[in-house]
């Protein structure tokens, strides 16, 4: 019981580490910290066989949604032609 | 058998020492794999950090590595046993894909991290104990000081290819 309460202290930790730091960039990996404890928190509140598809489609989104943040703040993809 | 703290702290170390080791191994710290990732590292070099450590800190959040397949195995495992974490291993291989990465580090930290979670399970811990110990693992690394844990890693990383013999 006590580790759903730590990914729920981690994750506000976080949330407050992301409002405290000012470079966009160096924001990202607290997102990242974020995006491990909910996806934690998703998976032990609910104990079913198809919540790992909830748990990776979560996860997998919220880094592709950070992917695509970082490049695009980056300049963008770089493209041949 | 041991507390609930004691067994998060335990499988903590196992998962640091699981994502961090494959990661190094897959030569995440050598370059940026987007350029979201090589910018975060630049950022983080700017801040008084090490740049390969940086690129490792960009990969991670930039695509599904051995730190997610930890996570997601034990999740697997929680939720349906081996071959819940087996099965995680192909969702991250798929997330890898989506993201633009090989899916190597992410694939093989899944089925390792999978047998680690199903092996410790079998001794009297609790699968729900390695994924809040992937937390804490991910914390250290991802969320407390980006300068040294990205200095670690560097080092981490000329170890890793003082061993293997090659150069960067």
């Amino acid at each position: 019981m006590i580790a759903i309460y730590l990914c729920a202290v981690i994750a506000v930790y976080a949330a407050l580490r992301i409002i405290t730091e000012r470079n966009t960039m160096r924001k990202l990996p607290f997102l990242n910290v974020i995006s491990f404890a909910v996806t934690a928190i998703i998976a032990l509140l609910v104990p079913h066989p198809l919540t790992i598809l909830a748990a990776a489609a979560f996860f997998v989104g919220s880094t592709f949604e950070s992917n695509a943040i970082a490049s695009t703040w980056s300049g963008g993809m770089k493209r041949n032609g | 058998m041991l507390d609930e703290p004691a067994r998060i702290l335990i499988a903590a170390a196992l998962c640091w020492i699981n994502f961090v080791a494959i990661d190094v191994f897959f030569n995440l710290p050598a370059s940026g794999g987007v350029c979201g990732a090589t910018a975060i590292a630049q950022e983080v070099e700017k801040g008084g950090g090490n740049l390969h450590g940086g690129f490792m800190l960009g990969n991670i959040v930039s695509s599904p590595d051995a730190s997610a397949g930890t996570l997601l195995a034990a999740c697997g495992v929680y939720c349906a046993g081996l071959p819940g974490g087996l099965f995680a291993a192909l969702l991250v291989y798929i997330g890898n894909r989506i993201c633009y990465d090989p899916g190597y580090a992410g694939t093989t930290g899944a089925i390792t991290a999978t047998f680690i979670v199903f092996g410790m399970t079998q001794i009297g811990f609790a699968a729900s104990d390695f994924i809040a110990g992937m937390v804490i693992a991910i914390l250290t690394i991802q969320g407390i000081s980006h300068v040294h844990s990205s200095r670690l890693i560097a080092r981490l990383w000329d170890l890793r290819n003082r061993l293997l013999g090659v150069n960067p």
